[in-house]
């Protein structure tokens, strides 16, 4: 199914780039490469919000997106939720020396970070397209 | 001594958990890096013992985007001492008629909004840290 929705989860870590990536990396997806196929939901509303967000990860099948190898979305959704379908990991993608540099905001963001950005944008499409 | 730790929700879905991301990252980065830091809040969220270690009983303040208070609660589900909350959304009050932006990117008010945040964050975190420091 083509129109299948599928759950991505971003780990959003704080703590270096990868985090940062795992989050630019979703909202691309979200807005600008399969809007229509894409849902999201805020990963600590586990803790905070009800039986509704635990049910995301029977609801849809769900790709995690990484900032390193601790794999934090993918524990905190098999832990309250259910299986992940796929992983998306920045550390696999782009070496972990550069997924575990310091952390960048927003209004720091370079054009070779963009770059970053698209390549793993683009590994969470081809993930999301194999789900038929 | 322990630096405060300060740790926004990082919300996805709307503009709020950005602004509270970045603001929390604007004290850390910018503003008090030598009093402050902060932790991966979904790190907290897997409930492991690393996680737990770096806020078991130590002061942390959270910055959360709305009411849902996400960032608060797992902070204090990890064991975390959570001296103070914000939420983003409390900051617009102070900007009526502004637009801060989208869950991708802030606009320039939406920076300028963070900046202000990130002050009255910081002066917070710096009276923690010197409470922290007078009780040894
Ligand atoms: S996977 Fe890594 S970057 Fe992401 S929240 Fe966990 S520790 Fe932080
Ligand atoms: S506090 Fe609100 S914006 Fe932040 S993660 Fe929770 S639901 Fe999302």
């Amino acid at each position: 199914m083509a129109d299948q929705l599928v759950g991505i989860l971003a780990c959003s870590g704080e703590e270096c780039l990868g985090g940062t990536l795992s989050r630019l990396a979703t909202r691309r997806v979200m807005e600008v490469l399969r809007p229509n196929r894409a849902v999201t939901l805020c990963l600590p509303l586990y803790i905070a919000g009800g039986g509704e967000e635990r049910n995301f990860a029977k609801a849809y099948p769900v790709i995690t997106i990484e900032g390193c190898s601790k794999h934090c979305a993918t524990c905190a959704t098999e832990k309250f939720s259910g299986q992940v379908h796929d992983i998306v990991d920045v550390a696999a993608i782009l070496g972990a020396e550069v997924a575990l540099s310091k952390t960048v905001s927003g209004r720091d963001l370079t054009e070779a970070h963009q770059d970053m950005v698209k390549i793993i944008s683009r590994a969470i499409c081809a993930k999301m397209d194999a789900i038929v | 001594m322990s630096k405060v730790k300060v740790i926004p929700c990082s919300g996805i879905g709307k503009v709020y958990g950005l602004m509270a991301r970045e603001a929390a990252l604007t004290v850390t980065e910018r503003l008090d890096p030598d009093a402050t830091e902060t932790v991966c809040l979904a790190q907290l969220v897997t409930g492991t013992d690393e996680a737990i270690a770096k806020v078991k009983g130590l002061p942390c303040i959270t910055v959360d985007g709305c009411p849902s208070l996400c960032a608060a609660k797992s902070v204090e589900a990890a064991g975390g001492l959570v001296k103070q909350q914000y939420r983003s959304m409390d900051e617009m009050r102070f900007h009526k008629g502004k637009h801060a932006g989208t869950a991708t990117t802030l606009t320039e008010e939406g920076w300028q909004i963070v900046d202000q945040f990130a002050v009255k964050i910081a002066q917070r975190a710096d009276e923690l840290h010197k409470e922290e420091t007078a009780n040894g």
